[in-house]
């Protein structure tokens, strides 16, 4: 991964309060305008940002730091209390039978995240299945149909039938022993009606346990409105982060969990199949602020 | 109302515009602008502005967003070059390649421009450089079919600059207008594939370069726009999905680091949603006074 240079200027700023064990309201002003920097250049919603900063200046203010506990590290740790408040642990996803749907806007990494997920299910020892809905992009079934062969699982598609709802139908008919089942959906974004209705009629017909919303890292302040209607329409119970391999942030998903009331399943950090990792907080935090350092730093208090 | 005080005027500090300058600098990172882009356009407005006079019927606010509306149009107008004559005026066959990070709509953008060159009266093959992603053949495989075009691809696996290579001596040999060459999307921080990337540019030498970025992208355009520029100097850009995203922040992002100018927007997965960019139209969208 490339250098981070994102974060310099928040460790400069806290670097300054090292050794002091008190801190003026100037100080904590001076913390919090740089904590909104690195948000909003990870892409985090403006509104959001200014939301979390209120809460961590009146904290550090108000809150008498444990006794011996250095400043600096005191409005750290509330920054990642804040943090960890909003994103919360990872999705659960239980190791049994169960069906995942999911969804997102176009080109966001849908399908190949679908093959990733069927790999790290079949990783745990559980039996999965690709089901590709999607009959609308050029060469959709065979890019699916492929990553199955790669990721080594089973796989449903018919490019024969133009109907996204009959394919799932018939696709969870035809994978019925499998115990995990991942319906992958064809690209849209909140402002196209059609096909929102087609997502909430596939999402009849399918019954998931769980819809996830799968966001490119690199999302800009439109990931609040295309989280609002996908939660609106199918209901989202996680958030998958993909080409997390590049420089973005992905403060978008920090928007998506807050808007849908719900938290981020997996990370994507390449093109091949075991290119997944499950969500973990600390990491993720750090990345956002562009600290490498954060979660050994928030441990010493 | 306050006919009698227009005639007075002010001379404007640095702390009448501290509000309204940090007022627009949100406005533009809400609409995707980069920071330290937003900023650059801000400062530029801050000093044009401090020491003018402004007249006392004019609200600050408005100078500055006047102000502001001229920066951005000298960003995103930056140079912006007719299309369709260089096209015109090419010789034949012309070679475009399309690059950009995974996802974006390069597949997609080419099969448009196809379209859009048939419209103009010409004729174009399409070459499949994206020799690594499942699917990439059968995808602009079904594209081509649809659009009656030729396709040259070679098996998975294959070096993409033969792939293109191949497209323009069939274009050579069958006087073919223009060659769209495809590439495998890549992430900036692959140091392998942007490596490959400039041997395909080394190979194929191209007349022309496009980069393909999405319009829903956030802050991280600017790096990606960079690091393309850098490895491939590209003639140009193409921002897509801009009909998902109401903003158009990125563009402004991508004009300010590469000065190159954005050339398209993609406005729909179909054929026909290819248009010229217009950089009045995207700034009055940015400055909310469209509609
Ligand atoms: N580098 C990188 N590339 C990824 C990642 N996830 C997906 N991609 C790539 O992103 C591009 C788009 O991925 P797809 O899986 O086709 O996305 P999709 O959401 O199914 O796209 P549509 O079906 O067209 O809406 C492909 O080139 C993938 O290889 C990732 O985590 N890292
Ligand atoms: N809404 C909308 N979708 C678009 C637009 N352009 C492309 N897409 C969709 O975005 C998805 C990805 O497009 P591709 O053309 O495959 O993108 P790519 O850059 O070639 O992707 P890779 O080759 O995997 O890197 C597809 O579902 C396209 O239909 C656009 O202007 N608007
Ligand atoms: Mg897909
Ligand atoms: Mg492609």
């Amino acid at each position: 991964m490339v250098l981070d240079d994102l974060g310099s200027s928040l460790r400069g700023t806290l670097d300054k309060l090292r050794g002091k064990s008190r801190i003026s309201e100037e100080d904590v002003e001076e913390v919090v305008k740089e904590i909104q920097r690195s948000l909003l250049q990870a892409d985090v919603d403006v509104s959001l940002v200014m939301e979390l900063s209120d809460n961590i200046k009146q904290r550090a203010l108000e809150e008498e730091p444990p006794s011996g506990t250095p400043a600096r590290d005191f409005v750290l740790r509330i920054v990642y209390e804040e943090l960890v408040d909003l994103i919360g642990d990872s999705t659960e996803l239980p190791l049994e039978e169960q069906t995942i749907m999911l969804a997102g806007l176009q080109g966001s990494g849908k399908t190949t995240s679908a093959a990733k997920m069927a790999w790290w299910f079949s990783k745990k020892g559980l039996r999965p299945a690709v089901i590709q809905t999607d009959t609308f992009r050029p060469g959709a079934y065979d890019q699916a149909k492929q990553m199955a062969e790669r990721a080594e699982v089973e796989f449903y598609g018919d490019p024969d039938n133009d109907d996204p709802v009959d394919i799932a139908r018939k696709g969870l008919e035809a994978t019925e022993d499998a115990d995990v089942h991942i319906v992958d959906t064809a690209g849209r974004h909140a402002l196209e009606d059609d096909l929102i209705d087609e997502i909430e009629e596939i999402e009849r017909v399918v019954d998931p346990d769980v819809s996830l919303l799968v966001l490119d890292a690199a999302i800009g302040q439109g990931a609040k409105e295309q989280a609002q209607q996908f939660d609106e329409s199918v209901g989202i119970g996680g958030v998958v982060i993909t080409k997390l391999d590049g420089t973005a942030k992905g403060g978008g998903a920090l928007t998506a969990v807050n808007e849908t009331d719900s938290s981020i399943a997996f990370l994507g950090t390449g093109e091949e199949v075991q290119d997944i990792e499950r969500f973990e907080p600390e990491g993720f935090i750090s990345r956002l602020l562009g600290m490498g350092d954060l979660g050994s730093l928030v441990e010493r208090v | 109302k306050v006919k009698a005080a227009a005639t007075g005027k002010f001379v404007i500090e640095e702390e009448d515009l501290e509000e309204p300058l940090w007022d627009l600098k949100m406005a533009l990172l809400e609409s995707d602008v980069e920071m330290s882009v937003a900023e650059e356009i801000l400062d530029r407005v801050e000093e044009e502005l401090v020491g003018e006079r402004r007249k006392f019927t004019e609200s600050t606010g408005s100078i500055v967003e006047d102000a502001l509306r001229e920066a951005l149009l000298d960003v995103i107008s930056v140079g912006q070059f007719d299309f369709d004559q260089r096209i015109a005026d090419a010789d034949k066959p012309l070679v475009i390649i399309f690059t950009g990070v995974n996802g974006v709509g390069k597949t997609t953008s080419i099969a448009k421009m196809s379209r859009y060159l048939a419209e103009r009266g010409y004729s174009s093959v399409l070459a499949n450089g994206d020799t690594y992603r499942a699917g990439a053949n059968e995808q602009i495989g079904e594209h081509a079919a649809a659009l009656d075009r030729k396709l040259i691809s070679h098996q998975q696996g294959g070096d993409p600059a033969a792939v293109i290579y191949d497209a323009v001596e069939y274009a050579e040999a069958n006087d073919v207008d223009v060659v769209l060459g495809d590439t495998a999307g890549r992430l900036h921080t692959n140091e392998g594939l942007m490596d490959q990337l400039e041997k395909i540019g080394r190979v194929v030498g191209p007349d022309m370069t496009l980069f393909v970025d999405e319009a829903v992208a956030g802050q991280d355009a600017v790096r990606r726009a960079e690091q393309f520029d850098e490895a491939v100097s590209i003639d140009g850009s193409i921002l897509t999905k801009a009909d998902a995203d109401s903003n158009g922040g990125a563009a402004i992002s991508v004009a300010h680091v590469t000065g190159k100018p954005i050339l398209f927007l993609g406005v729909g997965q179909g054929y026909d949603h290819l248009e010229r960019f217009d950089p009045e139209v995207v700034v009055a969208r940015l400055l909310g006074d469209d509609e």
